[in-house]
């Protein structure tokens, strides 16, 4: 393998308003599940068989293509103890890997500064979306979060160009010099940073061309965004956003199937890119959601439970099954939910030690058994 | 006095809908209800700004099967909403729905499918300003009332305006950001003057002819009522939103009855708690009507507090069996009434 | 009417409010500093947009199940009031008793938690502590509702004594379990069913249902308790009774409010305000209006010292610039959009980091969110047709005789934005930036949309700078 360390990324998909495992990965054969979802339940003849017991939801054909590939890594029973129901609530214990108590430092972030201690690439970490994620977040740890990466940076919405030249330019000298203020240095220091970092972002669009056609949804495009910036060798290492909302309390089948086809599409779209451009041995990407939901449907959809499926697909990642899928039984339930059986700091601190090569103890908040799915 | 109370007043029969921030089965701010001639109940989802892309109208029966929904989706596009207030249906069962954000009347049958739209922002004949309540005469004559305009502008079903009365003001005739509309079997027309606090009475053609109410919280006062409906026996049902409850006049406008809500689950709402059986025994352990602190002391705070009662009450109708509907769009249901048979 | 009048009006309507335009500043000039001050400290009816017309207008507002939406309807009064002090008031209590949506699912508990520091807002700092204690929001947020007789949860009675009242080291272990027993039973109605609502983030099957205090009696421990060296069988009013007495809480409190209205970091003269506020503070019985009246009629407060010496935070950025522009003044489309951008600033009404609240001060600026900070400002600003900022420019060409320079034109915007003072470097940029545009004539019969947009654009670069991220 000739790939470095520092050239290697993680791509984070958050699938928010928690995912329905049953219906991403479907025990098919397991008649319990159709007494449980006699009205969001997948007909067996609709489900994308993986062996004699499990199979894809209908809508992840390009998920099931890179599984024969040997590039999908699926963790099923993930979770955490004392399992939180709450959107807020148990999105923060994913992004901070505190359960018990309101953090707040994300596990990102202390990647990206474990990344680069000294802050000299303030683009280490991109979010594309708005505002920043809570696991991106970490003092002092600079995060770009790009809603467009055509128009991203100070002031978007000057439209005449010259105009908005002038700005920047203005700015830059604002900016500049020293000042015998901390607070008015600190200010100085932080501009030129965001101007850094915008004028850098801007070029990826400018030198990317690829034959992939994304489609235009938010994730393919947040995604396309993401190959960018990866082909144009920023130095970003950390890359995140996020697609939903997979709250299906009602309409469930329509609602997650259109979401999982737009997913599905979008990654396996973004793998084909990385490979034209030489980059796919570089990429991890890890797919998350805060919580599972109910094993018994409600009649339209599934309500708040817990136990999840995770993915992390790459080239570089053992592609098959970990943690073991949980069973429906009554007796094996936990209060009406699937029963984790490992902990998402497991998948964590893999990611963290064995692609990125950190100490995974501070990361995570602990020691955690990991997993094989990185190749070594 | 007992009996002239008794006479004309509703009781509870039920609840229907559900809460929901998904498309399909549930109610997600719902804002009017229509009937068709086959039975099936409609309902107007407006939405919030989060769920903005879902607005649509669901269908039901009133045995509370869910039998799918239609819209055009959220937008500018022809046929598409923005922040749509009301609907009525036609005799072909076209259904008409007005949308106050982008000043038009948008029409559609029940497979979605786009009929025809018109109106825009103005003042002209044909024009709107933030059209709210409408309603459908028997001679399929639209009466459209318009928030931003302070009047009632009559079309047909093919978007032609028949006229129109009323401007800005609290005299006879006059409004301020008027909201819902009703007609009685004479072809009266009530209009609830939303913030004159008051329902005003015209002929067909717009001479006025009474005016109920006065600001307040008594009996026969109103808070901004949104919606007016009225029975083949002349009773004027009245969504008093502001005070988040509906009121019940005469054919006279005397008062006759009030109602603060007594929502019960729907069949609905019976399949939630049945696969959530920790909210379903919590639940059965609280009491839902509590008494409150002082502070909590105006009906929109006490509605927040008390599941059952009314909470933003925003249309009353009647279907053809004259049931009453309340549509509560902060609650995401409707409860349905039925005058006694006396 | 000197400049320097009008330079510490401003200061204080900064301070004391979201800022003021130079009209307001004259008027309040005339007025007079401390008849101001007192008509800050004593407010009459906010005036502010109408719930009705916010109601019928944001379906989203009326049922207040959204975060956003709660944060959105707070800014519009923020925006709208008369009473700034009243509302800047509410914001440091939600600064200080920082409650977090995250935890609660549940907006409209929230915002009547905003309205029971506005209540409150500079009243007595015993009574603000009591109803704190019976708030369902804060009783959900710190386990209180988990706090019974016999098996207590120390959460609430620790953070009472550590983050609401004295500080840390001022207290034994012994004491936060003390307090604890005495807040058991208070806790809200229907608690076990409201608190799996919370946990799992429930709106079914008809939306929230808010919340209100409940106290109950059987759940109370009412043995004897010895706190802070004090014994009897106290009760949570008890407590409150004792701490509000601290010389501990006195200098927290008033520390507090001082960082908040007056300066970032206490030097040596701000120690001497602090100070004198707890001496006011013990005087008038912990009431904060008369702890404010000692800091802002104090000669600290009026002296170079203190002035921009605050980093201003996204929630007095956002609603500054926007009361400035004069938008947003009655329903407005996109308006749920408005707290979003205070959260990508990195101040989420309702969305505190941690229970410590925000870290502020040069903390509340990354370059994330510095970003933001100058593109939303600027798109409120550098829009001619705001209301506002045409009333700005109809200002700026009042008073003049020709077409404006570069410089002349920094001068003037620089002067109705604050006035600012600029730093020899930012003055330079600007005027270059303003000369490259062109002169501006804004003389009646000449001015035209250009002159107009011009201005503009120098108000958008202008509200870019270092220095106007001061207050």
């Amino acid at each position: 393998m000739t790939t470095t360390n520092k050239s290697r990324s993680l791509v984070v998909i958050q699938l928010a308003g928690a995912n329905d495992p049953l219906n991403t990965v479907i025990p098919y054969t397991d008649g319990l599940y159709y007494d449980f979802r006699p009205n969001v339940g997948i007909p067996t003849d609709q489900v994308i068989p993986i062996d004699g017991r499990l199979g894809f939801n209908p809508n992840m054909a390009p998920i099931k293509s890179l599984w024969d590939e040997g590039k999908v890594a699926m963790v099923n029973g993930i979770g955490y103890p004392n399992p939180n129901r709450s959107h807020f609530r148990s999105m923060d214990i994913w992004h901070t890997c505190e359960p018990e108590k309101v953090a707040s430092e994300g596990w990102l972030g202390r990647v990206i500064r474990d990344l680069d201690p000294q802050g000299q690439n303030v683009i280490t970490g991109v979010n594309f979306g708005r505002g920043l994620p809570r696991s991106m977040g970490a003092p002092g740890v600079p995060v770009a979060s790009v809603g467009n990466l055509e128009t991203y940076g100070l002031f978007p919405d000057v439209e005449e160009e010259r105009i908005r030249g002038l700005c920047l330019d203005a700015f830059g000298k604002m900016y500049g010099g020293t000042i015998q203020d901390a607070v008015m240095d600190y200010l100085g220091q932080t501009g030129r940073d965001a101007l850094k970092g915008a004028d850098i972002l801007r070029t990826a669009p400018e030198n990317y061309s690829s034959t992939v056609e994304y489609a235009d949804n938010p994730i393919a495009q947040a995604l396309k965004n993401a190959a960018q910036v990866m082909t144009a060798d920023l130095g970003t290492r950390i890359y995140y956003t996020q697609h939903g909302s997979f709250d299906t309390h009602g309409d469930e089948v329509k609602v997650q199937g259109g979401l999982w086809q737009q997913v599905s599409g979008a990654v396996s779209d973004f793998m084909a890119d990385l490979e034209e451009h030489g980059k796919s041995d570089e990429a991890v990407v890890l797919i998350w959601t805060e919580f599972g939901r109910r094993i018994r449907d409600n009649g339209s959809g599934t309500d708040h439970g817990s136990g999840g499926t995770a993915f992390i697909i790459g080239n570089q990642v053992n592609g098959g099954f970990y943690g073991e899928y949980p069973s429906l039984a009554d007796r094996d339930q936990l209060d009406g939910d699937l029963h984790f059986n490992n902990d998402f700091r497991s998948t964590y601190s893999t990611i963290a030690d064995q692609w990125l090569g950190l100490d995974a103890v501070p990361i995570v908040n602990g020691q955690f058994e990991q997993w094989d799915f990185i190749r070594s | 006095m007992t009996t002239a109370v008794a006479a004309g007043a509703v009781e509870y029969l039920k609840t229907i809908g559900l809460t929901t921030n998904q498309s399909g089965r549930g109610f997600t701010n719902p804002y009017d209800c229509a009937f068709t001639s086959d039975g099936r109940i409609l309902i107007l989802n407006r939405c919030d700004t989060v769920r903005a892309s879902l607005v649509r109208i669901g269908m039901m029966n009133w045995e509370e099967d869910y039998l799918g929904e239609f819209s055009r989706g959220y937008g500018r596009g022809d046929g598409q909403w923005i922040f749509p207030v009301a609907m009525a249906v036609d005799n072909s069962t076209v259904v008409y729905v007005t949308d106050e954000q982008q000043h038009r009347i948008t029409a559609l049958d029940t497979q979605g499918n786009f009929v025809r739209q018109w109106g825009e922002l103005g003042t002209d004949s044909g024009q709107m300003n933030a059209p709210a309540g409408i309603a459908l005469s028997g001679d399929q004559t639209l009466y459209v009332v318009e928030q931003g305009n302070n009047r009632v502008q009559r079309f047909t079903t093919s978007g032609e305006s028949l006229g129109m009365w009323g401007e800005a003001g609290d005299g006879p005739g006059q409004f301020n950001m008027p909201w819902g509309v009703g007609l009685d079997s004479s072809g009266n027309v009530y209009v609830a003057d939303w913030r004159n606090d008051r329902v005003q009475k015209f002929t067909a053609d717009g001479q006025f002819m009474a005016s109920y109410g006065s600001s307040g919280t008594g009996d026969g006062q109103f808070s901004r009522p949104s919606g007016v409906c009225v029975d083949s026996a002349g009773y004027i049902y009245v969504s008093d939103w502001g005070n988040e409850r509906v009121q019940i006049l005469d054919p006279d406008g005397g008062f006759v009855q009030l109602l603060r809500g007594q929502a019960t689950l729907s069949k609905w709402a019976q399949d939630f708690m049945s696969v959530n059986p920790d909210e379903r025994n919590t639940r059965e352990m609280s009491n839902l009507t509590p008494e409150l602190p002082a502070h909590l002391d105006t009906p929109y705070l006490i509605s927040s507090q008390i599941e059952p009662y009314f909470w933003g009450p925003v249309s009353v109708r009647l279907d053809s069996e004259e049931r009453l509907y309340v549509v509560e769009s902060n609650r995401h249901r409707i409860q349905v009434y039925q005058r006694r048979k006396d | 009417m000197s400049n320097a009048d009008i330079a510490l009006m401003a200061h204080l309507m900064r301070r004391a409010g979201f800022g003021a335009s130079r009209n307001e500043l004259e008027q309040k000039v005339a007025q007079g500093y401390e008849s101001v001050v007192e008509d800050l400290l004593n407010p009459g009816s906010p005036n502010a947009m109408p719930d009705d017309l916010i109601r019928r207008f944001h379906v989203d507002m009326a049922e207040m199940r959204e975060l956003n939406s709660a944060g959105a309807y707070w800014i519009y009064r923020m925006v709208t009031t008369d009473n700034p002090l009243e509302e800047k008031m509410a914001l440091f209590w939600h600064s200080l008793f920082a409650t977090g949506y995250s935890k609660l699912n549940q907006a409209r508990s929230l915002m009547n938690q905003i309205d029971t520091f506005r209540r409150h807002s500079m009243g007595s700092f015993h009574t603000l502590l009591v109803e704190l204690s019976k708030d369902p929001a804060m009783i959900i947020w710190l386990d209180n509702n988990d706090n019974h007789k016999g098996d207590i949860n120390e959460n609430y009675g620790r953070e009472l004594l550590e983050l609401f009242s004295m500080g840390i080291g001022n207290y034994t272990e012994d004491d936060v379990k003390e307090c604890a027993r005495a807040f058991t039973g208070w806790t809200l109605g229907n608690a076990e069913y409201m608190a799996t609502r919370a946990s799992r983030d429930s709106i079914w099957p008809y939306s929230r249902i808010a919340w209100h205090f409940q106290y109950r009696d059987h759940d109370h421990d009412d043995g004897e308790k010895t706190f802070l060296g004090q014994t009897g069988n106290f009760n949570g009013e008890d407590i409150i009774d004792i701490i509000v007495r601290q010389e501990a809480s006195a200098r927290f409190i008033c520390t507090r409010l001082f960082q908040f209205f007056a300066a970032d970091e206490v030097t040596e003269a701000g120690e001497a305000v602090i100070s004198d506020m707890m001496a006011t503070y013990f005087d008038s019985k912990y009431e904060i209006r008369s702890v404010l009246r000692t800091l802002f009629n104090s000669a600290y407060f009026k002296s170079d010292d203190p002035r921009f010496a605050r980093v201003k935070g996204p929630v007095e950025l956002v609603v500054g610039a926007v009361r400035l522009a004069g938008t947003y003044r009655e329903p407005t489309f996109g308006a749920d959009q408005l707290a979003r951008y205070t959260l990508y600033m990195g101040q989420g009404i309702f969305q505190p980091p941690s229970v410590e609240g925000w870290h502020e001060g040069s903390e509340w600026i990354d370059s994330g969110a510095l970003v933001e900070r100058v593109n939303f400002v600027g798109k409120e600003l550098g829009d001619p047709r705001n209301p506002g900022v045409q009333a700005l420019i109809d200002r700026m060409s009042a008073d003049v005789d020709g077409p404006l320079s570069g410089a002349a034109q920094v001068d003037a915007c620089a002067d109705l934005l604050g006035p600012i003072v600029l730093s020899d470097t930012t003055r330079t940029s600007l005027s270059e930036f303003a000369g490259e545009q062109g002169a501006a004539d804004l003389r009646e019969g000449s001015r035209t949309e250009a002159d107009d947009q011009r201005i503009a654009n120098l108000l958008r670069l202008l509200t870019a700078t270092r220095e106007y991220q001061l207050a």
